[in-house]
């Protein structure tokens, strides 16, 4: 038993997070941005990442072959939690979910197409599965692709495609033969976002940014550009969170700001009285670092249950998501109680405690129970898989 | 990072679980409720030859000299089995402290007997209508020129009729002391009192019971500060009971949902009772996960000062949410005594109660951080 990392992993932990002390830019990295820190959206955000690839951090647990450093995945893990932990922005699309995806079932024309343009942060993408009638049921989609001579025709719509208003590719499922039964009717495709055909409407949010709907209209994708075969789009989309373990939810955000909290409660006074002093607000502060010592526990048991290979660890990465997000929209919660009718003023305003960070923080928070496979779908796999019970919801 | 255990540790545990499974059946445990004894004399010497019993004591003293993590995994299984002994209280409490502060008589004279089992010790700290803090230790401790004079009263004193050395918690003019005072002595006198898990504890009463200087343990005016030691050690071991326990509460609970049907469909068809037991089971996971960290922690010689409590308090808690879920899981079943899984709902609600409280914990940790 070992809840430390190894010394090589704990040193490249401490260079990441010197070498992120001393590349700190406010434009950047900027926590106030909640789980849109995430993306690189912005020239500066896209340079950073070019920075990172210039650390050789890019792609460290793709093969040799492929620009690799073929090491263990806990690299991108540790690295992965520092970006978040510093409001970077992060790595598991490109190099996690559609490089390793590439690897494995792409053609040596898009390998080469893209692979390399990965490593350098050359090109940023959008992840296009789900749409309004596919939504935790993602096998649903809709998206009809139709064949045309070489290639296939678009023609259909997503929505929530997160970074498609900045995004130079689009990695999208449709549906390529919709007779088959729904799980095996799907492909996946790489269209260019620039491509005339895709209408991009904006679709602001109670976070502070937006994520978009996106129509295709006849939409032409050349065969050269469908990943992999025909009809396993949704078998590569599933077996791509399961080779993209190490990136999945972070755990960082959360545990700054409870940090955040703790230090501002720590000075903050009502009615001439310290906070900190209240004793509901030290009840809910023991509770928020027990439970985000909980939460790092189950982080480390997906971690480690990741990086001995074979089975992949749905549950355990199940119940660590369910887990953490719940707790990660807890610890908002927690903060406007503390924090009492200041804690309403809108983010952003010095009148605001923190400057408004929980407020924004606690709308931001919302879409963690409901993205990346919801809290009620997570408890359903746990119930199939750990409980072994039956399968029918 | 990694979560293996050693072959010694996986050893260990397998121990544990074929002789608690062999001595402390659902059967075994139901005869002991209320018993004024508490436990079988069949599992306690079983312990004491395994060297179950003095696990963690030093080996000098004849214990195993093994960390609070081997001690963990030997608790959860205590935990599942809900094991009634006075191991906590005679080996962790009663040897723990004796080995952070006792003298090398005290230690040379009782360690070896508490390790083999032949002594039973147990703690006189609770007082009736006082805290968990070090103020509620009110008994008075009077000098009497080298001897100090005892009077009071103590309540929860597990296992107080079985054990043969008490070691009393009380206030000197130094402050908290403990007092080694043997169960006869005169002026100690104790009758049970029946609680919620329907373990063996007693209310007992000092009427000027004399003890010697030599029989404190520890420099005047440390007790409080032996215990509290001891305490941080004892609470991660709790919580792996408390895991173990809603483990084998879940388990059960989960065997019954596939079994039992209703409208024609067994209950773990039902997606809102599937969901509880999907959160009650991450609780559990996580729960597991603070105590390894915790006695991990504290095996590396690291400070558990707040892990410690932090895990006692998430254990716990989970092993009451976890067996109020199972309760109403199982129907009006689970509220008749024929059924088991109101063995372990009882039993979490108390041990949530015992060893420093929910309040008492979080302001253990809330100080850590804020203060
Ligand atoms: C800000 C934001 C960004 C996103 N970014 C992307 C992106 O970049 N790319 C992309 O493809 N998708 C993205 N998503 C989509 C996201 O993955 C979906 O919102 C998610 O899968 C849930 O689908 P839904 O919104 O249609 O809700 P629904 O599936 O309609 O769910 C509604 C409710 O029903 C519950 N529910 C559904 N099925 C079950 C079931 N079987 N059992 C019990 N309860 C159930 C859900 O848990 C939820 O509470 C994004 C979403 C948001 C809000």
């Amino acid at each position: 038993m070992d809840f430390d990392f190894s010394p090589e992993e704990q040193a490249f932990a401490d260079e990441v997070e010197q070498w992120l002390v001393d590349n700190h830019d406010p434009v950047v990295m900027d926590p106030t941005r909640e789980n849109f820190t995430q993306l690189a959206d912005t020239p500066e955000r896209r340079a950073f990442m070019k920075k990172l690839a210039a650390q050789g951090w890019l792609g460290m647990s793709w093969p040799k072959e492929y620009g690799g450093q073929e090491i263990e995945g806990v690299y991108e893990y540790i690295l992965n939690e520092a970006l978040a932990k510093h409001a970077a922005p992060q790595i598991g699309k490109g190099v996690g979910i559609i490089g390793k995806t590439l690897i494995r079932h792409g053609s040596d024309y898009l390998k080469k197409e893209f692979l390399p343009k990965i490593l350098n942060a050359d090109i940023e993408f959008a992840v296009g599965y789900s749409e309004p009638q596919a939504g935790s049921d993602a096998a649903n989609m809709q998206l009809k692709a139709e064949k045309k001579g070489d290639g296939w025709v678009l023609n259909g719509q997503k929505i929530w495609t997160t970074s498609a208003h900045f995004a130079d590719w689009y990695w999208v499922g449709a549906r390529t033969d919709p007779d088959a039964p729904k799980h095996s009717g799907i492909s996946l495709f790489l269209v260019p976002m620039n491509d005339p055909g895709l209408e991009i409407v904006s679709l602001p949010t109670i976070g502070k940014d937006t994520t978009n709907q996106v129509f295709f209209n006849d939409v032409y994708v050349p065969d050269t550009q469908m990943v992999g075969e025909q009809g396993k789009g949704f078998q590569y989309i599933s077996e791509a969170l399961d080779l993209e373990r190490f990136t999945m939810f972070t755990l960082s955000p959360s545990t700054e700001r409870a940090r955040v909290l703790i230090e501002w409660a720590k000075e903050a006074k009502r009615d001439g009285k310290p906070i900190k002093d209240d004793p509901n607000v030290r009840r809910l502060i023991a509770r928020i670092v027990t439970d985000q010592a909980v939460a790092k526990g189950l982080s480390v048991r997906f971690v480690c249950a990741a990086r001995k290979g074979g089975k992949p660890p749905t549950i355990e990465s199940s119940q660590y998501k369910l887990f953490a997000t719940q707790l990660s929209q807890r610890v908002c919660q927690d903060a406007l109680d503390i924090q009492g009718a200041a804690g309403q003023i809108r983010e952003g305003q010095d009148e605001g405690p923190i400057r408004g960070r929980f407020e924004g923080a606690y709308r931001a928070t919302v879409v963690e129970t409901i993205g990346g496979g919801s809290s009620e779908v997570q408890k359903n796999i746990i119930a199939r898989r750990y409980l072994g019970f039956p399968k029918n919801f | 990072m990694d979560l293996e255990f050693t072959e010694e540790q996986q050893m260990i545990k397998d121990m544990a679980r074929s002789i608690l499974d062999e001595h402390s059946s659902v059967d075994a445990v139901r005869e002991l409720e209320d018993d004024p004894r508490g436990f079988s004399d069949a599992l306690w010497k079983q312990l004491g030859e395994s060297g179950l019993l003095g696990l963690t004591l030093p080996a000098e003293y004849g214990g195993g000299g093994q960390s609070l993590l081997e001690a963990a995994l030997v608790y959860e299984e205590m935990g599942r089995t809900l094991a009634s002994v006075p191991h906590f209280v005679s080996a962790v409490i009663g040897g723990g402290i004796l080995a952070e502060a006792g003298s090398d008589a005290q230690k040379a004279e009782w360690l070896p007997k508490i390790a083999s089992g032949e002594s039973i010790f147990t703690i006189a700290w609770l007082e009736p209508e006082r805290g968990y803090g070090p103020v509620g230790v009110q008994l008075e401790a009077r000098s009497d020129g080298d001897a100090f004079v005892l009077s009071g009263t103590k309540q929860h004193v597990y296992f107080g009729g079985a054990a043969d050395q008490l070691l009393v918690l009380a206030r000197t003019d130094a402050g908290v002391d403990v007092f080694l005072v043997d169960a006869k002595a005169d002026g100690v006198s104790m009758r049970q009192i029946l609680s919620q898990a329907g373990d063996a504890q007693y209310r007992v009463t000092f009427e000027s019971v004399k003890v010697g200087a030599g029989d404190r343990v520890g420099a005047a005016g440390t007790g409080w500060d032996s215990l509290s030691k001891v305490m941080h050690d004892g609470i991660v071991l709790l919580a792996s009971q408390a895991i173990g326990g809603a483990q084998q509460a879940l388990d059960i609970t989960g065997e019954y949902m596939k079994v039992r049907t209703q409208f024609d469909k067994p209950l773990a068809a039902f997606q809102s009772l599937a969901h509880y037991m999907a959160d009650a089971s991450t609780n559990i996971e996580g729960g597991r996960m603070i105590v390894l960290e915790a006695a991990w922690t504290r095996a590396q010689g690291r400070s558990i000062e707040r892990l410690a409590p932090m895990a006692k308090l998430f254990c716990c808690d989970t092993y009451t949410e976890v067996t109020r879920t199972c309760e109403q899981l199982w129907g009006g079943v689970g509220f008749t005594l024929e059924y088991d899984v109101q063995l372990y709902f009882r039993r979490a609600k108390q041990l949530e109660l015992s060893w420093w409280d929910t309040p008492y914990l979080e302001e253990l940790v809330a100080a850590d951080v804020l203060d």
